[in-house]
């Protein structure tokens, strides 16, 4: 039995062509307060990984820094190529390229289904109004609500909601998705729609990083679980590696807590 | 074991209205229990101690003369009788105008239209309008009609169609009003001194809201943008400075003072171009008050979610963050142009002639001495009527985009 820490985990030295997102040595600071301390990830097209973690060890900080809603201070970050730096440019394309879906789903309320979701690619991409429709209509249908599509958020329940802010990620074609906590939000006979199509979502082959607390998901659909705990990344394996043979003290305490 | 299964559904009721005899209801609210009895009573007394000697002052001691006999000069000032056609135009404009955006943006027959369309039949009652006025106020009434059928069948993608024909209602107003030039066989120029009484503070109250607007929207963009110290800085100090003093001075400053600090050779400026300037100027800082308000009200993932998109600032803040902060503050920035319009009434104590100014050129005039009560009470009439409207309206505008809604 190999003991999997993040080193063995990544392989050989990193190249940029094999990864999509390559994360090294990345720190980041609340005013005093260290929240990233080093972190060393790096995740290939395709794949998907779950972040599980104790509550403040940093995982939405850390996800949140993929997009740049999170500016790091120190160390690299580097998606599709385009490395994170003040640059805005490079700001605005890796955002065009990396959805993101949130916790409290943050659609726009002011705006019906089908505007939250063409907003993007028409100012965006320069879509036209009615290509950009027809695509709505599509990622709807994916997501199991194309009725929906001239109501307001506001009219929605919690699980809709959130499927919605799913396909108005989906829209901008990106490479990566971001989930910080997709189901949290979410009365339980809710979550398994999201999860539903989260998990098509990953078999369509969309390289993912999700950060949640449904242990089911993330042994049914994860290719890697990563731990973190107090900014640092504790551990990283395969869903098996995880449940059954955890090696690290802190991972077994918080999978005995969680689970 | 179940001791309880349930073996048929309840079958829907309708919910219990509340039903009354007129007398029930006054029973109810007015005189049970004893101390509404008294409330009842109280209010009574005082209502008729204060409305008995206003009524018999009303029908019976008042010298309602005064005020058709100087209609003209309240309704718009020394504005040539001969021109007055074009103010006419203006309001024929208004309506087609006003009758195509109703009809563009709300396609249901609701209260507040038929009180639009009721509106001239109203004035029409006003015993002291002529038949030529009358008239007028039914070409008003058709116009709006047309204006609204042309509104309702508008196709939903041209409904930028009623934007621009508001400003080419705007374009078309100013034309006509201040004419072309001196002499000028059918649009002979009326400078704006002789524009005067209801027309004066309508246009001063109109232009104020439309350019204050834009220029504290921009203000408050300007004061929440902390990336740009230099710009925030300069919005704080122009909103605190402005807040700091009172309209009047302003307006002083820009009546008396400011033709001072300029060189001698310099052209005067417009009296009523330095009011408005005056008003404007204030009004904008007020505006981004209220304005910031709103876009404080916009939860941070709001922000977070447009630029996960891809959108960039200004795109984030034109689509996602001004739509939703400015719907929120209708209530207030209605309740500040009301007070806009009503502030107007000062430009009177720096020598225009706007309806205070003019009620003032009455009371002076020998014929129609002791009548200050008729007079004030007419043009306080007027200001009511005119700031209910823009408060009736402007429930009726966030009925129909649902603030408070969502
Ligand atoms: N904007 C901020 N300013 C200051 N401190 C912050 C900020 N955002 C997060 N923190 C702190 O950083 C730490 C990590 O926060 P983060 O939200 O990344 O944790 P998390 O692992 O996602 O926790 P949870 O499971 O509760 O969502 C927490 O202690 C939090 O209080
Ligand atoms: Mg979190």
């Amino acid at each position: 039995m190999t003991v999997h820490t993040p080193e063995t985990v990544q392989e050989s030295p990193s190249t940029e062509h094999e990864h999509i997102i390559v994360c090294r040595e990345v720190h980041k600071w609340f005013g005093d307060f260290h929240v990233l301390r080093g972190i060393n990830l790096n995740v290939k097209p395709q794949e998907v990984v779950v972040i599980i973690g104790p509550s403040g060890s940093g995982k939405s900080t850390f996800i949140r820094c993929i997009n740049r809603l999170e500016e790091h201070q120190r160390g690299d970050i580097i998606v599709d190529g385009i490395p994170l730096t003040h640059d805005v440019r490079n700001i605005e394309k890796i955002r065009s390229e990396v959805g993101m879906v949130f916790q409290q789903f943050n659609l726009f309320p002011h705006l019906t289904v089908m505007e939250n979701i063409t907003l993007a690619p028409i100012h965006v991409r320069k879509m036209k109004k009615e290509e950009a429709e027809a695509l709505a209509m599509e990622l709807l249908e994916r997501v199991g609500i194309p009725e929906q599509a001239h109501k307001y958020p506001g009219q929605l329940s919690g699980g809709q909601q959130q499927r919605v802010a799913i396909a108005r990620a989906l829209a901008m074609r990106p490479k990566i998705m971001l989930f910080d906590e997709p189901t949290s939000a979410l009365d339980p006979e809710m979550i398994k729609e999201v999860l539903d199509v989260m998990k098509e979502l990953a078999q369509s082959g969309m390289t993912m990083l999700v950060v949640t607390h449904e242990m089911g998901f993330a042994r049914e659909v994860a290719d890697r679980i990563v731990f973190m705990d107090g900014g640092e990344i504790v551990e990283v394996g395969t869903p098996e590696h995880f449940f059954t043979n955890p090696q690290h003290e802190r991972t077994k305490l918080f999978l005995s807590q969680i689970l | 074991m179940a001791s309880y299964v349930q073996t048929s559904q309840a079958e829907t009721l309708a919910p219990p209205t509340e039903r009354y005899t007129l007398l029930g209801w006054v029973y109810k609210h007015l005189l049970s229990p004893w101390y509404n009895l008294v409330l009842t009573l109280v209010g009574g007394l005082l209502l008729y101690a204060i409305f008995k000697p206003a009524l018999t002052w009303a029908f019976t001691g008042a010298r309602w003369a005064v005020i058709p006999a100087n209609l003209n000069l309240l309704m718009r000032g020394q504005y040539p009788a001969e021109e007055a056609w074009r103010l006419w135009a203006v309001i024929f404009l208004l309506a087609l105008a006003g009758g195509y955006n109703w009809g563009v943006w709300s396609k249901t027959v609701g209260p507040a239209l038929i009180t639009a369309f009721a509106i001239p039949w109203l004035l029409m009652l006003v015993p002291w309008f002529s038949w030529g006025t009358r008239l007028n106020l039914l070409i008003v009434e058709a116009v709006g009609l047309v204006g609204y059928a042309l509104g309702r069948i508008t196709p939903k993608q041209r409904s930028q169609w009623a934007v621009y024909a508001f400003l080419a209602y705007l374009l078309a107003m100013l034309l006509l009003l201040r004419g072309l030039q001196e002499g000028h066989p059918t649009l002979p120029m009326v400078p704006t001194r002789l524009w005067g009484g209801l027309l004066l503070s309508l246009l001063l109250a109109f232009f104020g809201i439309v350019f204050s607007f834009p220029l504290g929207v921009l203000l408050a963009l300007g004061r929440t943008a902390e990336r740009m110290p230099a710009i925030q800085t300069i919005s704080v100090l122009y909103i605190e400075f402005i807040r700091g003093v009172p309209l009047i001075s302003l307006l002083f400053m820009s009546q008396v003072m400011l033709q001072l600090f300029l060189p001698e050779d310099f052209p005067q400026i417009d009296h009523m171009l330095r009011a408005l300037a005056a008003i404007t100027l204030f009004s904008a800082a007020y505006t981004a008050e209220n304005v910031r308000g709103g876009l404080q009200s916009i939860p941070k993932g709001q922000y977070e979610a447009a630029a996960s998109v891809g959108l960039n600032g200004y795109q984030t803040m034109r689509l996602i963050i001004l739509p939703q902060a400015l719907r929120a503050v209708i209530p207030v920035l209605v309740g500040q142009f009301i007070g806009l319009f009503k502030d107007t009434s000062l430009v009177a104590l720096v020598g225009l002639f706007d309806l205070l100014g003019i009620a003032r050129v009455i009371l002076a005039n020998p014929d129609w001495l002791g009548t200050q009560r008729e007079v004030y009470v007419f043009i306080a009439f007027l200001y009511w009527i005119f700031s209910y409207l823009m408060s009736y309206s402007s429930r009726r505008v966030e009925e129909a985009l649902g603030v408070g809604k969502f």
